[in-house]
């Protein structure tokens, strides 16, 4: 290969899931032995993008080349025999197998008679571990039982190891505490003939180690640019496709005195210990934290879903044991879980159905459900959530993810929620959506209303929150006020590492910062 | 413990518990029965358990990935009917009669396979229609109980060699060391994989379709063979003489630790298990316990058994996590 030849090059490719548009005439090149980032929210189509190039998704419309040859991948094995390897964001290990034989897939070598041998696979997991740094892990550990860091990083050795010519790392710093750890394999992997698409909303990252970056939004490229010569603002503003200064509603805090809304002393549940904080009426607490940190035991132990092991919640004053949902929901907690599809969704149902469903049981006449009325308490909520009224007869997996979300909200508000859950709301939505969401929190606390809200987004927590809890390690590692709230200052609490220098207090802002 | 885990991670899942179950059980029934120790007693048992052993051998590999597979039944009834039709002195003879039966086995697997695999068909619905359609099979070709086995599979697979070894213990033997052989290829590795997480097999480039289609034919072969031991047994065909072996295969599996969401078991703790529904029935008869009450006891066996096989990972799970701090 040439040295003037691209890596890899993508020529209007599309792709489509029924009505939604992932991907949509996106052409870009990855030259010969440089790192491209490729950027943009959550829902602009990265991971489709990530996908179609390793072979899982077949793309609609569109070419691609690798150096200078046709690259139509049908399966991972047919992309990787093109020299195409990816560390894949929701990790491709199989639980329940162990870190060797996971490292030897599909293929785990064998002997004459086609017999694996665990053991010489042990002996040469060992030995591709060392090689890539990864020192502490016993090659014959199951992965199920390995923290989600340390599986992050099998699974990029795991592509690292076959020398790829074309490295997708699709979001390998999700889970990573070291990161350093990353970005030395990465620039060995350019000096071994490597190049790489490194997939990140991690703006000072891509700053790090990436020469040019794509920016996709809405499943269409929308910037191509050299990092050096691009703002932080330019390239927010591109991935958004708005301005970052409007980007968040601007409103004074509404934190209501008196009785707290939720008050929880000593929680402990599995995944989750002696978590302690008070959320007050018409305040929105934040909840940051790296990926599996207990964050999601949190809300699912405050919605009644996971049985307490210790400690009390109380809601406006009054001692409560959720033993499931249902309970919570009847004292006006109420989660919008973390996975949609799955957890939030009625899949087979209207938008309309799966929003009235809490107070379906109040709209009937002579027991037999009436649609007027049902019709008209839905109406009464949409609004709040600004879902448009056209979209409550269709299916609800017809409609954008966004509209989804709203759907989920709308049904949570319709049963009188007085403290909200929120666990990562704005997942999978689309700017405009982003927008609703955010209104629609403001909106509930300016009324009284109680809300929790977990975000990976960090800068949704940094412009929404009163306060802010980082949990690390099943416990909550520090809590930021509004003043003392900061992009950098959560990221270094989530890590694991004290505060850094610059996050010490200002003068004004005395005892902001409590790193417990 | 942590020895324990590893050996039950050896063995599979639960099986290391109901080996020690089988066994006990065995002791009460021998302490009742002295016959039981004798060579007899012993093949006598083996003879009964075999069936269902084999048969849910096959289906064990189909539940490991990940998928349900009920035409196993209807494979049996076929086998029964075509060796107690073929293989007589005017048929094929005995070996003639397995390779059809065989051959009638892997052809119902793939048929499964591929509407599984290949045409995405939820494989609980898939396999009634062919476990169905394989029973009607098995009545057309004979209406009625009848025909006659070869004297050479009936004596010659019912009885042991020179008196010291029973020849089903070779056979289940067999296929207990076929399965310790096979879970080290690259294809048991698949399967499990499969099982466990079918999305990350796939991003980790096995091909799943594949894998679930060697899991249905290899499971469509158990179960000719299962029929062709049943054949033996039993010396005569009868098309519905396997419709109670349906959710005693299911309960065999379960019982030998195998998880019916795919992933985690073996078949060797299915041999056992089966052998323990086979041996509880030979205990409460010695006991004097009447014959009504059979199947409330295999039952309750079946129930402690997952609760004891979640007692256990609820029990490891804390220790497990210590060792990988």
């Amino acid at each position: 290969m040439r040295a003037s030849e691209p890596a890899l090059e993508v020529r209007a490719v599309g792709k489509r899931y029924g009505a939604t548009v992932a991907l949509e005439d996106v052409s870009f090149t990855l030259r010969a032995g440089e790192v491209c980032g490729l950027l943009g929210e959550n829902g602009a189509g990265k991971s489709t993008l990530v996908k179609v190039l390793s072979g899982v998704v077949v793309p609609d419309s569109g070419e691609m080349w690798i150096g200078g040859t046709a690259y139509r991948p049908r399966n991972i094995t047919d992309a990787r025999t093109h020299g195409v390897a990816t560390a894949f964001q929701e990790l491709s290990l199989v639980p329940t197998l162990s870190v060797a034989v996971n490292l030897s897939l599909p293929h785990p070598a064998g002997s004459r008679f086609g017999l694996v041998r665990l053991r010489r696979l042990e002996e040469e997991a060992a030995r591709i571990l060392h090689t890539y740094g990864v020192a502490d892990v016993h090659p014959g550990a199951l992965v199920g039982e390995l923290s989600l860091g340390v599986r992050q990083r099998i699974e990029i050795v795991r592509a690292m190891m076959r020398a790829p010519r074309v490295l997708l790392l699709d979001e390998p710093t999700s889970a990573l505490s070291d990161r350093e750890w990353l970005f030395a394999l990465i620039s060995r992997a350019l000096d071994g003939g490597t190049s790489v698409l490194y997939i990140s909303h991690k703006l000072d990252e891509i700053r790090r180690i990436c020469h040019r970056c794509v920016v996709l939004r809405n499943g269409r490229k929308v910037l191509d640019s050299a990092v050096a010569v691009l703002s932080d603002a330019e390239i927010f503003s591109s991935m958004a496709g708005r301005s970052l200064v409007e980007a968040f509603p601007v409103a004074s805090s509404t934190v209501q005195p008196g009785p707290p809304a939720l008050s929880v002393k000593n929680l402990s549940a599995e995944g989750i210990a002696d978590v302690d904080f008070t959320l007050a009426r018409g305040e929105i607490l934040g909840v940051a934290g790296l990926e599996g940190q207990g964050q999601s035991s949190l809300f699912r132990a405050l919605a009644g879903l996971l049985p307490l092991r210790d400690g009390s919640i109380e809601v406006a004053g009054r001692r409560q044991i959720f033993r499931s949902p249902r309970a919570a929901r009847r004292a006006g907690v109420v989660l919008v879980p973390e996975d949609r599809k799955e957890e939030g969704i009625f899949k087979d149902l209207t938008a309309l159905a799966n929003i009235s469903l809490p107070i379906i049981g109040e709209c009937h006449r002579l027991r037999f459900i009436n649609r007027r009325a049902e019709r008209a308490r839905v109406e009464e909520v949409i609004p709040i959530v600004e879902l448009a009224e056209r979209y409550l007869p269709q299916n609800i997996e017809a409609l954008s993810g966004g509209n989804q979300q709203k759907a989920v909200l709308a049904r949570a508000l319709i049963a009188g929620a007085r403290c909200l859950l929120l666990f990562d709301p704005t997942r999978g939505v689309d700017v405009g959506a982003k927008q609703s969401i955010y209104r629609l929190i403001r909106r509930f606390a300016e009324e009284g209303g109680a809300v929790l809200f977990y975000s990976t987004e960090l800068d949704e927590l940094v412009h929404l929150c009163d306060r802010c809890l980082v949990i690390y390690r099943n416990r909550i590692a520090g809590e930021l006020s509004r003043a003392a709230l900061s992009q950098e200052r959560i990221l270094a609490i989530a890590s694991g590492h004290s505060l850094p220098q610059s996050a010490q207090p200002e003068p004004f802002a005395e005892n902001s910062v409590t790193a417990r | 413990m942590k020895i324990a885990v590893k050996i039950g991670r050896a063995l599979g899942g639960g099986a290391p518990f109901a080996t020690v179950v089988c066994l006990v059980m065995y002791a009460v029934y021998a302490a009742r029965a002295p016959s039981a120790l004798s060579i007899f007693g012993i093949t006598n048992v083996l003879n009964d358990a075999v069936v269902l052993a084999i048969g849910s051998a096959g289906l064990t590999l189909v539940i490991l990935a990940g998928e349900f597979d009920l035409s196993g039944v209807g494979v049996i009834a076929i086998a029964n009917v075509l060796v107690a039709t073929t293989s007589g002195a005017s048929g094929f003879g005995a070996l003639g009669s397995l390779a059809l039966v065989l051959a009638i086995g892997l052809l119902v697997g793939t048929v499964n396979g591929v509407l599984v695999a290949f045409f995405q068909l939820q494989s609980l619905a898939a396999t009634i229609g062919t476990m169905i359609a394989c029973e009607g099979v098995a009545l057309l070709i004979l209406p009625a109980p009848g025909g006659e086995v070869s004297d050479k599979i009936a004596t010659g697979l019912t009885g042991d060699l020179a008196g010291v070894i029973p020849v089903a213990l070779l056979i289940l033997g067999g296929f207990a060391a076929a399965w310790f052989v096979f879970k080290r290829t690259s294809l048991g590795v698949a399967i499990y994989a499969t099982g466990a997480d079918a999305q990350a097999a796939r991003l980790s480039g096995i091909d799943l379709r594949r894998t679930r289609l060697a899991a249905f034919m290899l499971a469509g072969l158990c179960y000719a063979f299962a029929g062709y031991m049943l054949s033996a047994e039993t010396g005569t065909g009868d098309p519905r003489v396997s419709s109670a072996l349906l959710l005693f295969m299911y309960a065999a599996v379960a019982i030998g630790g195998t998880s019916l969401s795919g992933g985690k078991g073996g078949v060797f703790g299915s041999l056992v298990g089966a052998g323990i529904l086979t041996v509880l029935q030979k205990m409460l008869f010695a006991l004097g316990v009447a014959e009504f009450y059979t199947n409330i006891f295999n039952g309750i066996v079946m129930i402690f058994a997952l609760l004891f096989g979640n007692i256990v990972s609820s029990l490891a799970g804390p220790l497990r996590r210590q060792v990988a701090k």
